[in-house]
């Protein structure tokens, strides 16, 4: 997929000047967040199950290297095979290379961002391999080449009449409709016919257990059951971060998963796979293969900050409750991740040249913070970022400040620093403040704060300060 | 009497000097010697939140020892409280010295409607306002914090005052300190959100703890309702004690 993370300003700006998706965004976030909520409620203790939830990621992080140790382990008794893809590059040569071997001319997937951040659809078909999402959303977003709205609803806001006007130019459909049942039924008989003959499919992973080298996925479509029993050889593409110690630390992180995502106590399809089919039974996949993918991880891992970034369950709640995405939908993010979520991974795994602009579209408000199932300080991380990238810090890439900000800074921090400087720049200010009446109120200030006086006005500095008030006062 | 020490944000100090004596007075009010140190300055929020932390740790610095002798320390501000208290033990991660210092001043910085409430313990302040109000919950305030109670209280038992409810009391002003200039027609965007939910509520007058979310809010409501008002919670309170009714629109 074409990643646009550096025109997040003007992708921003056209998604707030259209009326659809503001009229999705007015809809589709509050009411995911108060299913979540209301989901929430069927917990005997939801603070306890969110608590509980966190931890499990915390200690999975804390163990991460031992688990994916023992996790392969287990894979491997069970029969799988381990692929341990250092960057895209090595995931895609590797998927591509075994397709081929096993003489397939197309692919199917389960919706799966990680397969997005791989790029992995374009990769094939550069190989001469078709691949087709199966999930409806993700399907109608691949024929438009579009990228997902949100991770939920990848296309939701998309009009009926453009998804007819795709699917009769790409085949699916014969005759022209705007029913959604027609169209949904067209789709589920353009995606079975790709089932009935398959050689290979792919899904992403929600969870990986250690314990007993079983991958877990969940959806609501049944369409990534197909993709795990129809082909001869299934492979799961995992980011390394995926792994929990135990299947019972992973049936909780389903709970709170799935309640997070969708608001439901459990998605409709809920798929364990400890290995291929085995002698005695009569379907499941004759080959599976775990990519485990590394593409920077392990570098994010050795920094306790950036570290904290893995602990995302990829659930899409913080979308829900962000402001800033709650006005300008998924596409500014420009990659796999968009809302907190992807202003948290996004600059840890593509670095900070690129998104310069996501680390800073943040108001800070915490709400993405206070319902993240898997304990992230979204905004603390984005202070971070904010400061690495001031650092020029190498490892992030870091783009260093603009040198007039910094002096900015720089000489407010000396004033701040000595009450005699404090003072003159208090004078300097409430001389500026002659220039203007009696409590005005400043439209603009010529080519300062244009940003802000788009909308706003703002308040002369007082002609006598806080400070001078107070020296001057009678009681 | 006990005394309260005055922490009175750069914004206040500067901009809006108003909001800081309505905090001495309440402080006063609830039977507190207000005292303020004049070598005071910034707590460096928006150095810090612009990723310039070396000129946060010296703003950081100065703050911890104008306060640090202090019992009890007050400021009307959510996210300048907020900053004392979470965010300078991570500043000082690296300089033990200066993080304790800053873990030990931390409990006793106090934003005004918590000192107000869980501080001095009054709810009532005698205090009486003819006015529909609407509460915004600024986030640092609520997030940060956990402060939403007080000031809901503290407005409850103005008599004359009504408190309606208010649709997306607690969604983001827009505001974010510099996010508001660099991200102009975002934040616009949710501003004029805020704007319309007070619209719809009714209220005459939109309280709130924090001086940032005040000039985002009141800078909007005066370019596009000028007869519509935004109003720190100090003035509010303040202006319906006895011997100075509505001291300040």
């Amino acid at each position: 997929m074409k990643v646009t993370t550096d025109r997040f300003r003007q992708t921003a700006l056209e998604e707030l000047a259209n009326a659809r998706t503001q009229k999705f965004l007015q809809i589709l976030p509050l009411r995911l967040s108060a299913r979540r909520q209301e989901a929430y409620g069927s917990f005997s203790d939801p603070e306890a199950a969110h608590r509980l939830g966190q931890a499990i990621r915390g200690e999975a992080l804390a163990r991460l290297p031992e688990l994916l140790e023992t996790f392969e382990r287990n894979a491997l008794a069970n029969g799988a095979k381990i692929f341990w893809a250092a960057d895209s590059q090595a995931a895609n040569r590797y998927i591509a290379d075994l397709a081929r071997s096993k003489g397939a001319r197309y692919v199917t997937k389960g919706k799966s961002m990680i397969t997005e951040e791989l790029g992995l659809n374009d990769h094939l078909a550069q190989c001469g391999i078709s691949a087709w999402e199966t999930d409806l959303g993700e399907f109608i977003a691949q024929l438009l080449e579009k990228p997902p709205f949100h991770i939920v609803g990848p296309a939701i806001n998309i009009p009926v009449e453009q998804i007819r006007d795709i699917f009769l130019e790409k085949g699916v459909l014969d005759q022209p409709t705007l029913d959604p049942v027609t169209l949904g039924r067209a789709a589920r008989r353009f995606l079975r016919d790709k089932f009935r003959d398959l050689q290979m499919g792919i899904t992403g992973v929600n969870i990986a257990v250690a314990e007993t080298g079983t991958v877990i996925n969940v959806e609501n479509e049944g369409n990534i059951r197909f993709n795990k029993s129809a082909p001869k050889t299934l492979v799961c593409v995992m980011s390394l971060e995926k792994v929990v110690p135990t299947l019972a630390d992973a049936l909780h992180q389903l709970r709170v998963l799935c309640r997070s995502a969708t608001g439901q106590a459990a998605g409709a399809y809920i798929s364990l796979d400890s290995g291929p089919k085995k002698a005695d039974e009569t379907d499941g996949p004759e080959e599976l293969h775990i990519v485990i993918l590394d593409n920077g991880r392990s570098a994010i891992y050795q920094n306790r900050h950036t570290r904290e970034a893995l602990r995302c369950i990829r659930c899409g709640a913080c979308l829900n409750a962000c402001p800033v995405y709650g006005k300008v939908g998924g596409y500014p993010y420009g990659w796999a991740y968009s809302g907190p979520m992807g202003q948290v991974l996004t600059p840890a795994l593509r670095g900070l040249a690129e998104t310069g602009d996501l680390i800073r579209a943040c108001t800070l408000c915490h709400r993405c913070k206070t319902i993240c199932p898997a304990g992230i300080d979204h905004p603390g991380l984005l202070l971070h970022y904010r400061n690495k990238d001031v650092q020029a810090d190498p490892l992030l890439q870091g783009r260093g400040a603009d040198p007039r900000e910094r002096l900015a800074h720089r000489l407010f921090a000396l004033a701040g620093s000595r009450y005699t400087y404090w003072r003159i720049f208090s004078k300097v200010l409430s001389r500026a403040a002659r220039l203007f009446g009696k409590g005005a109120m400043l439209r603009g200030l010529g080519p300062l704060g244009r940003g802000w006086f788009l909308s706003r006005d703002l308040p002369a500095p007082a002609k006598k300060s806080f400070h001078e008030r107070w020296r001057q006062r009678k009681d | 009497m006990p005394r309260a020490s005055l922490f009175i944000p750069c914004i206040v100090d500067l901009v809006l000097p108003g909001i800081g004596e309505s905090t001495a007075a309440l402080v006063r009010h609830v039977g507190h010697t207000p005292v303020y140190h004049r070598e005071q300055t910034c707590c460096g929020l928006m150095a810090f939140n612009s990723g310039f932390r070396d000129e946060a740790r010296t703003l950081a610095r100065h703050f911890i020892q104008v306060f640090e002798d202090d019992a009890t320390i007050v400021s009307p501000s959510g996210s300048c409280v907020n900053m004392v208290k979470n965010r300078y033990p991570e500043l000082f991660a690296d300089e033990p010295d200066w993080q304790r210092r800053a873990l030990e001043l931390a409990p006793r910085v106090f934003e005004l409607s918590q000192f107000l409430v869980d501080h001095a313990g009054v709810i009532d302040l005698g205090a009486h306002r003819h006015a529909t109000v609407a509460y915004h919950e600024s986030c640092s305030t609520l997030n940060g914090l956990g402060v939403s109670a007080q000031p809901k209280a503290l407005l409850g038992a103005v008599r004359g005052t009504t408190l309606v409810p208010f649709k997306g009391a607690d969604v983001c002003c827009g505001f974010g300190g510099t996010f508001a200039n660099a991200f102009p027609e975002i934040s616009t965007a949710l501003v004029a959100q805020k704007v319309g939910y007070f619209l719809e509520s009714g209220a005459e007058l939109l309280v709130m703890c924090d001086p940032g979310c005040l000039l985002n809010i009141q800078g909007y409501l005066h370019r596009h309702h000028p007869g519509k008002t935004a109003m720190h919670l100090a003035d509010y309170l303040a202006g319906g004690l006895p011997g100075n009714p509505g001291r300040r629109p």
